[in-house]
């Protein structure tokens, strides 16, 4: 009688599990999706990483509540400079007063895109910080550096063409300077202060021109290197911290100092404790 | 400097190591960044919610009826007629802002809105093939140290003065005219008296300097002696009416009318130096 209720529950299970599998068999099978998954969350990653190594993924999710949140930003907000004689503003003030005052949780979608743009700039540079203290960039990763730097030269224009986009005195006048700056480069510094005006003066073109850079062509091509980005990272795997002896580039034939001071610099106890086979 | 073939060793044994005695990402490091990304979230929720609460919708009551711990939620309408206002960039852009106070036009403002700024990226760019060593450890990496330290220094201090920097509005400038006007002497020339207000309260001051009033930005100069330099009015009206037309792309057209920019050039045509 158990013998039987147990086979009936397993087969029972059986069938659940095949129709659990059959989905992500068919997905594997047309796309090897599923491996390169497993082979994302299973690969190794040295023994002694540690909140250090979290900056990158906090900057990533930084990143990511930018686009959610201007996704919706943008569902309400008109890049359109001219002045509505009713109100006495322009199409694009209204709109961002609207956001922020009227709509149900506006202010939270809006405050989080306008602070999360902080974070996220502070955030490269810990993140920045980090690789260059830790000797990250050195060989085979210099290609990611590059990568990186791009994508805080990128992350820092997002935060100049999105700073125009209230269309306030704060943001115009900020953009004058910004512009007029970019114009005292050597010969190409006036071409390029005349395509970001979109005209001889700051106004509606230069507002829907920014927006348009701050909402496809940017993000477009922040996405695409943050790819590249962990494509490489994945790839070539994550660089233990200089002082690990193990998977690192210290020699294997030095002896850890006995009485170094622990921390950055140096093993920690801990770290010790586990190089020594405590947890593999 | 290590060669192609030890970097190349020393990645085999890491990617050896790794295998060997590393841990999986899921979960152990896919924990830390969890957690770290839910501190970053409510980090940004904290700060919406907090410049959201503190302010309120008339940008003109912070500082009287909200307290705008986070700035206002808005400034007024953007107004390109409105020239009294003292321009300033997001936060992290304060570092290149304040550079441009070391640096004056038209001499050497280049250095400060190109110059370093292109050096500083192209090192940043070119940082892994100047450096070459294999060693990662700090205490052996003296340059490393030291050029990290001074750049930290450096960018902390410039953003520091940049968001200390206080700019006079325009309502506290013209209140020194009639000083002005007579330290310079010119009292009695209702013209310049005239221009003078102009300059005062058209924000002139935001960047240039006027007998210690005024912040220097932006490269530009102090025009406490502009006469002795030797300009016609009708040059110094045709260069404030357009800047650009005289390679100057730091200044921006303020539209004003030919009487104001008549009675401009007469107030500089009058500023010869305190006596």
């Amino acid at each position: 009688m158990a013998v039987t209720t147990r086979t009936r529950k397993s087969a029972r299970r059986r069938q659940l599990e095949a129709a659990i599998n059959y989905p992500i068999d068919w997905l594997e099978e047309r796309s090897g999706l599923i491996g390169g998954l497993r082979y994302f969350l299973f690969r190794k990653v040295p023994g002694d990483t540690n909140w250090f190594h979290t900056l990158g993924s906090a900057t990533l999710t930084a990143f990511l509540v930018q686009a959610l949140t201007g996704v919706i930003l943008a569902m309400y907000y008109q890049p359109d400079a001219t002045v509505n004689p009713a109100t006495g503003t322009s199409a694009a003030y209204g709109s961002i007063q609207h956001i922020t005052n009227d709509l149900t949780l506006g202010w939270l979608v809006r405050g989080m895109h306008k602070w999360g743009a902080s974070v996220f700039i502070i955030l490269l540079f810990f993140h920045m910080a980090r690789v260059f203290l830790f000797g990250a960039y050195k060989y085979p990763r210099e290609l990611n550096w590059i990568i990186g730097v791009t994508l805080l030269v990128f992350g820092m224009l997002e935060g100049f063409t999105g700073y125009l986009l209230p269309w306030d005195q704060t943001a115009y006048w900020a953009t004058v300077v910004g512009i007029n700056l970019n114009g005292t480069a050597p010969i190409l510094g006036p071409f390029l202060a005349d395509f970001l005006r979109g005209g001889a003066e700051i106004g509606g073109d230069t507002l829907s021109r920014f927006y348009s850079l701050h909402m496809l062509l940017l993000p477009g091509a922040i996405f695409a290197l943050i790819g590249l980005h962990l494509y490489l990272v994945i790839r070539l795997g994550v660089t233990s911290p200089p002082w690990s002896r193990e998977a690192a580039g210290t020699d294997w034939n030095e002896k850890p100092s006995e009485n170094g001071r622990s921390g950055l610099t140096q093993p920690s106890g801990r770290s010790a404790w586990r190089r020594n086979g405590a947890d593999t | 400097m290590a060669t192609t073939d030890e970097w190349r060793r020393q990645h085999q044994r890491y990617k050896e190591d790794v295998k060997r005695r590393g841990k999986p990402f899921y979960p152990y490091a896919m924990f830390h960044d969890t957690v770290m990304s839910l501190v970053v979230v409510s980090v940004i929720i904290g700060l919406a919610a907090v410049w959201y609460y503190t302010s309120g919708e008339d940008p003109k009551t912070c500082g009287s009826g909200d307290s705008c711990l986070l700035g206002p939620r808005y400034s007024e309408p953007a107004d390109p007629a409105t020239t009294n206002f003292v321009p300033r960039p997001d936060w992290y852009f304060y570092f290149l802002f304040y550079l441009l106070r070391i640096f004056k036009w038209p001499d050497s403002v280049i250095l400060g809105t190109v110059g370093i700024p292109t050096v500083m990226l192209i090192i940043a760019f070119a940082l892994p093939f100047l450096d070459r060593r294999m060693e990662r450890r700090l205490t052996r990496r003296p340059v490393a140290i030291v050029a990290a330290i001074l750049v930290v220094i450096s960018m902390g201090e410039l953003t520091y003065k940049g968001a200390i920097a206080k700019e006079a509005l325009a309502s506290e400038v013209v209140q020194a005219v009639p000083s002005w006007a007579q330290r310079q002497g010119f009292a009695n020339n209702a013209e310049a008296v005239a221009g003078a207000k102009i300059f005062a309260s058209s924000g002139c001051t935001a960047c240039h300097t006027y007998l210690g009033t005024g912040s220097s930005n932006q490269g530009a100069p102090d025009l406490s002696a502009e006469a002795t330099r030797g300009k016609s009015k009708q040059q110094l009206m045709a260069y404030i009416r357009d800047p650009s037309q005289f390679g100057n792309n730091i200044m921006p057209k303020f539209g004003f009318s030919d009487q104001q920019l008549s009675q401009l050039a007469a107030f500089l045509l009058a500023s010869k130096g305190p006596k």
